[in-house]
């Protein structure tokens, strides 16, 4: 079917549109366990399990991405969990 | 031990002014890190928080990444890129850097109502949310200072009691325990 034809032109448009981006939260010995889950809910509105389950993806992997968006939207929650004391960084999603 | 309590909404907390001397001084040690100098101390630079807090000073609107470890930890990179870092850095740090100071000066001023009248006391009507933040960013710097990992604990219950870095130890579980006890209050609804 013609119209779900990937050309390359389409590729290259893709480029140019503003690939998305993730905010990571990275593990550390030092915030409770209790509090990364409470920040998750209050900056994100997450509810108590999601936000429960990312910090457990956080405490047992290391990292995890939280968050997936605009390049300023990223940058407005890393800020946001850095105010809150969390370790946070973003960066371009290589998944997509 | 104290433990924050709440009573139709309003936060309170009580401490011994052991506790609220200890509190003070932490709090107004970290504010003279982030830059906030203006004010008068209630600790002077024989206490030993003071020495461990003090071994560097940071200039106020420093743009590259912060010597200072604990700064760094309180105002991290962004990026793991050091010159997309250093763009955020530039940009938001002072932002962040006000925002974290706004919080530990609204603690020390509601700490200083008991500790200048040389008591203990409950501290009343306290901003639930602002505490949590502060007392989080406490057990990050001493946490830094410390160099904590998850063996700590098991250390410090080893220590004898002649080690100067038991007292240290102590109060940084003793934050961890008050903020858990905030937590339950915030997160009970």
């Amino acid at each position: 079917m013609a119209i779900d034809t990937v050309t390359e032109s389409d590729l290259d448009i893709s480029q140019l549109v503003d690939k998305p981006w993730v905010t990571i939260v990275w593990d550390d010995p030092v915030n409770l366990m209790s509090y990364v889950t409470y920040v998750f809910v209050k900056l994100f509105g997450f509810t108590q399990e999601h936000a429960h389950e990312l910090m457990m993806q956080v405490h047992n992997e290391g990292r995890t991405a939280v968050t997936t968006g605009s390049r300023e939207e990223m940058e407005r929650d890393v800020q946001r969990l850095h105010e809150h004391g969390l370790w946070a960084t973003l960066q371009r999603d290589d998944k997509i | 031990m104290s433990e924050f309590t709440r009573s139709g909404g309003i936060y309170s907390l009580e401490l011994s002014i052991d506790e609220a001397h200890i509190l003070i001084n932490l709090v107004e040690q970290l504010l003279e890190l982030l830059g906030e100098g203006d004010f008068s101390h209630h600790y002077d630079e024989s206490d030993p928080f003071a020495q461990l807090m003090a071994q560097l000073k940071a200039a106020p609107d420093e743009i590259a990444p912060p010597e200072d470890p604990v700064l760094l930890r309180l105002l991290p990179n962004a990026y793991a890129d050091p010159e997309a870092a250093a763009d955020f850095r530039r940009y938001t740090e002072p932002t962040l850097r006000g925002r974290k100071k706004r919080t530990l000066t609204q603690v020390r001023e509601a700490l200083a109502v008991i500790v200048d009248e040389d008591r203990g006391g409950v501290v009343e009507d306290l901003e639930g949310e602002i505490w949590l933040m502060a007392i989080n960013d406490l057990r990050l710097a001493l946490s830094v200072r410390l160099e904590i990992n998850p063996e700590s604990f098991d250390l410090f219950e080893t220590l004898s009691d002649e080690d100067p870095q038991k007292p240290i130890y102590a109060v940084y579980f003793w934050l961890g325990w008050l903020q858990e006890s905030l937590l339950n209050l915030l997160a009970g609804g």
